[in-house]
């Protein structure tokens, strides 16, 4: 028994990092290039004052964003789950659309409408709408799961809803706050389309003009590990933020069914507020394209739109189920309580999420092209996906399965079931819906993605979003926005899945909050 | 026990909301996989197809490419996407490159391909009509069409054409000229300036074009586009961009080009240039499709139908323009203009970038 449970330790530890050495092809490949340089080439990289104006410049922006996110993004969350608002669904799914538009597609729109918007805080305007979907989906999705029961002995104790909400459910969903934190700061860190649009030098601007404007992969190695140490640091930062929830269980057979408050100022202020954000968000990008198209509407090859449809689905999709598999036994060592190991091979997944596509795809060029007909083929690009969202799924699934209660777990180990059967049958089903959640969110990242795409993609294959690229590179967002609508339309689809209310809640869920 | 019984059935209603989008999803990949699977096909014994990474875009290159695969009846696998990082992507690729030709906007990203190395030196005879000093010294790369660096202006709204690219210094153009310094053309013409006239000159131009309140946008067609609408009255771009949003509009615009006096720095001709990969197999199918592109008929199709320059001697020039020879652009190495590091960081240092 003992030697049994050994065995099957060490065997997942060396499969996970089996994996990490899989998923650290970038991380590699910018070590091995960034070695070429001397230590005195190094320092005077590093040290020169452009790269500490810039490393500044991401900095700040990195935190503005992320203090926005928290602060509109939780009120927003706030505002769909708790206050009495006509179709609250159809609502949050117009919160989340955003993150189907492509960031240069949604840049160059409002570039066209004010030629003006440019700098800083034009960034920090683009970068709030862009990434503000990622915290209300993961801030909602936990509101969905407190315990009512909770709230309604709070109220009955005498607090008044505004302290319910700053005493009862904020504690209760700080870790999800964070892990929406998390992803916007990273989505900040990683973006190019908008920054570089916007005249705003980050790291992963200099990086992409380091390799386009002097071939100088080395230097843009440096500056791709200083990005990496970055977002090694902040996400080391936003899990000692996090700290420990507390958890909350509620009576059995208690009825969790949410008493939403019936304000006519706060509703029809919840109702403006995401209603303003949308038409920010979605209804600008279409209202230019659509403008631009009706001024000169080319005729529409059917053909190529359904066959770059069909592609982005494929591959996007394909991307989403190998990020499901990776991150199988990474979530599977978590389940085996708290460790060193897990946690750092989380914190690595997700710092190397800051990396920008043209590093993961330049370091799949330099690897796969040595791995003759797998190269430039579908599975490699989905592979190109599942690196760079990686972190999307499990930012989602390893905390919800940290949280299983303890209490639970004891109480299957006292059935007799091994470790493995436990987490098979107790844990991974209730984190079932994060796990969802984290692949969906892989697969609409991944239909959008275009430097990656644009070198792994197979020779002669088209997606939506290169298809917009070629289109918008000679100005023809006429000819664009066909597929800029479809690319959104196919991204409503999984948001709508994502969006189901889970009324269907047993008592088992309510007897256990894993989020 | 109960715990976990009720665990069964919590997990059956789970399965309702998930099968169906487990099973839309799967449908949907392997479909998808089966299909993607179909257009990627490489088997080859004699030469029946030919890979080329291409730089320019669908829309202006892919007609000429399949009237060359009819006529040589050889499939072209075509990989298009940004110059600058297909040239990285060969770079990376080294002696692993599926690529047999690399078709660039730039004279810049054949540069750097070459500079690694990795282009084989093209035959005598292969592209033999274009003008000599379009093809790289070493015969790594040969230029396909000319861009010619020229100000767009709006008929009327100008008084005096500029003869040189100094006279945008001057008062009477100030706060009226456009300029893109984030774009690559915008870049290589820098380039050729601190080449030609020295780093200080173009400090110093470049900072009087700041203080003269030069207009900055983020591309040449949002150059032209302001000129079109009365914004400014100037800018500095490349010639076809009158073309290209005139297209994307659909309707005339109120743009013409002009060129400074012959001889002008400002009057840069850059090229589009193709190179056969040194690791290609297929080099006489490649040498074949270089000798199409510059024959005289698509060269002529070329000028017509992307408003480029040909760059054979004496051709016809691009409706409405000069033609080549009298626009008398400067003697530069194009393969000089490479390494932008230098005018990025330069540009960076005056604070236009």
């Amino acid at each position: 028994m003992k030697v049994q449970s050994w065995k099957s330790r060490y065997g997942l530890r060396a499969l996970v990092a089996a994996v990490l050495l899989l998923i650290s092809q970038p991380l590699i490949y910018l070590f091995v290039r960034a070695s070429e340089k001397s230590v005195s080439e190094l320092i005077s990289l590093l040290s020169r004052p452009k790269t500490i104006e810039v490393l500044a410049l991401t900095l700040v922006l990195l935190l503005i964003v992320v203090l926005i996110n928290v602060l509109l993004g939780t009120a927003i969350a706030a505002g769909l789950h708790y206050v009495r608002i006509p179709y609250p669904r159809l609502l949050l799914v117009s919160t989340v659309l955003p993150l189907a538009i492509p960031s240069y597609v949604f840049t160059y729109t409002w570039i066209a409408l004010i030629p003006s918007l440019q700098g800083f805080w034009a960034a920090v305007f683009i970068l709030s709408l862009s990434t503000l979907p990622y915290m209300i989906l993961a801030v909602t999705i936990s509101f969905q799961r407190i315990d009512a029961g909770l709230i309604e002995v709070a109220r009955s104790l005498g607090l008044y809803k505004i302290s319910v909400f700053f005493r009862v459910i904020l504690p209760q969903v700080r870790r999800s706050i964070s892990a929406g934190a998390l992803l916007s700061g990273l989505y900040v860190l990683s973006d190019f389309g908008a920054v570089s649009l916007l005249n705003v030098e980050t790291l992963t601007v200099s990086i992409q003009n380091l390799f386009k404007s002097s071939y100088d992969r080395s230097a843009a190695s440096v500056i791709g590990l200083l990005l990496f140490f970055v977002a090694a640091i902040f996400v080391s930062f936003e899990s000692v933020i996090k700290g420990r929830d507390f958890e909350s269980h509620g009576a059995e057979g208690f009825q969790s069914k949410i008493r939403r408050i019936s304000n006519s100022t706060l509703s029809i202020l919840t109702v403006l507020v995401i209603a303003f954000y949308a038409v920010l968000t979605v209804f600008v990008p279409f209202y230019v394209l659509f403008s631009r198209y009706f001024q000169n509407p080319g005729a529409v090859a059917f053909s190529d739109l359904i066959s770059a449809a069909l592609s982005t689905i494929s591959v996007a999709g394909l991307g989403a189920f190998l990020a499901l598999l990776i991150s199988l036994p990474l979530a599977f060592l978590a389940t085996q309580g708290a460790s060193a190991f897990s946690a750092l091979s989380g914190k690595v997944i997700l710092a190397a999420h800051s990396l920008p596509g043209v590093v993961v795809g330049l370091a799949l060029v330099s690897f796969g092209s040595r791995l003759g007909p797998l190269y430039q083929s579908i599975f490699l690009l989905a592979f190109a996906y599942a690196v760079l969202f990686l972190a999307k799924s499990v930012a989602s699934t390893a905390d919800s399965l940290a949280l299983v209660s303890p209490q639970l777990r004891e109480v299957a180990a006292t059935l007799g079931k091994s470790k493995s059967r436990i987490a098979l049958e107790v844990v991974f089903p209730i984190a079932l819906p994060n796990i969802a959640l984290g692949i969906l969110l892989v697969f609409l990242t991944a239909m959008k993605e275009l430097p990656a795409t644009l070198m792994l993609r197979p020779t002669g294959m088209e997606t939506l979003a290169t298809e917009i690229w070629s289109f918008a590179a000679i100005s023809r967002f006429n000819d664009a926005a066909p597929y800029a609508l479809l690319l959104v339309i196919i991204a409503a689809i999984p948001t709508f899945i994502l969006t189901i209310p889970r009324t269907a809640k047993s008592e088992f869920e309510q007897k256990v909050r894993y989020l | 026990m109960a715990v976990l019984g009720r665990s069964n059935l919590w997990r059956q209603e789970l399965k309702k909301n998930f099968t169906v989008a487990g099973i839309a999803l799967a449908a949907l990949i392997i479909g998808g996989a089966t299909f993607a699977s179909f257009s990627s096909d490489q088997s080859d014994e004699k030469i029946t197809e030919v890979t080329i990474y291409s730089g320019r875009s669908e829309e202006f290159i892919a007609p000429f490419l399949s009237n060359w695969e009819r006529e040589s009846g050889i499939k072209l696998n075509v990989r298009y996407g940004d110059s600058a990082e297909l040239a990285a992507q060969i770079l990376e690729e080294g002696q692993n490159s599926p690529a047999d030709l690399f078709l660039s906007q730039d004279a810049g990203s054949l540069g750097a391909v070459s500079a690694a190395g990795l282009f084989a030196k093209l035959a005598d005879g292969i592209g033999s009509e274009i003008e000599s000093r379009y093809i790289a010294g070493d015969r790594n790369w040969i230029g396909l069409t000319g861009r010619a660096r020229v100000f767009a202006y709006r008929p009327g709204a100008v008084d005096v054409l500029p003869k040189s690219i100094s006279d945008l210094t001057k008062a009477a153009y100030k706060g009226k000229v456009g300029i893109a310094p984030s774009n690559a053309s915008f870049q290589a013409f820098v380039t050729a300036l601190i080449n030609e006239k020295g780093e200080k000159f173009a400090e110093d131009w470049l900072k009087a074009m700041e203080s003269n309140d030069a207009q900055i946008y983020l591309k040449n067609s949002a150059i032209v586009e302001a000129i079109d609408k009365g914004e400014i009255s100037l800018g500095l771009v490349n010639h076809y961009y009158t073309w290209e949003v005139s297209e994307a509009l659909g309707r005339d615009i109120q743009v013409a080009n002009g060129f400074f006096a012959p001889g002008d720095i400002g009057n840069l001709v850059n090229v589009s240039g193709i190179g056969i990969l040194a690791t290609s197999k297929k080099v006489s199918a490649a040498e074949d499709l270089i000798n199409f592109l510059t024959s005289e008929a698509i060269q002529a199709s070329f000028t017509e139908k992307t408003h480029e320059y040909s760059l054979i001697p004496g051709s016809k020039a691009p409706e409405s323009l000069p033609d080549l020879a009298s626009i008398g652009s400067p003697q530069v190495d194009l393969r000089s203009l490479e390494n932008v590091q230098r005018t990025q960081d330069l540009l960076t240092k005056v604070g236009l970038l």
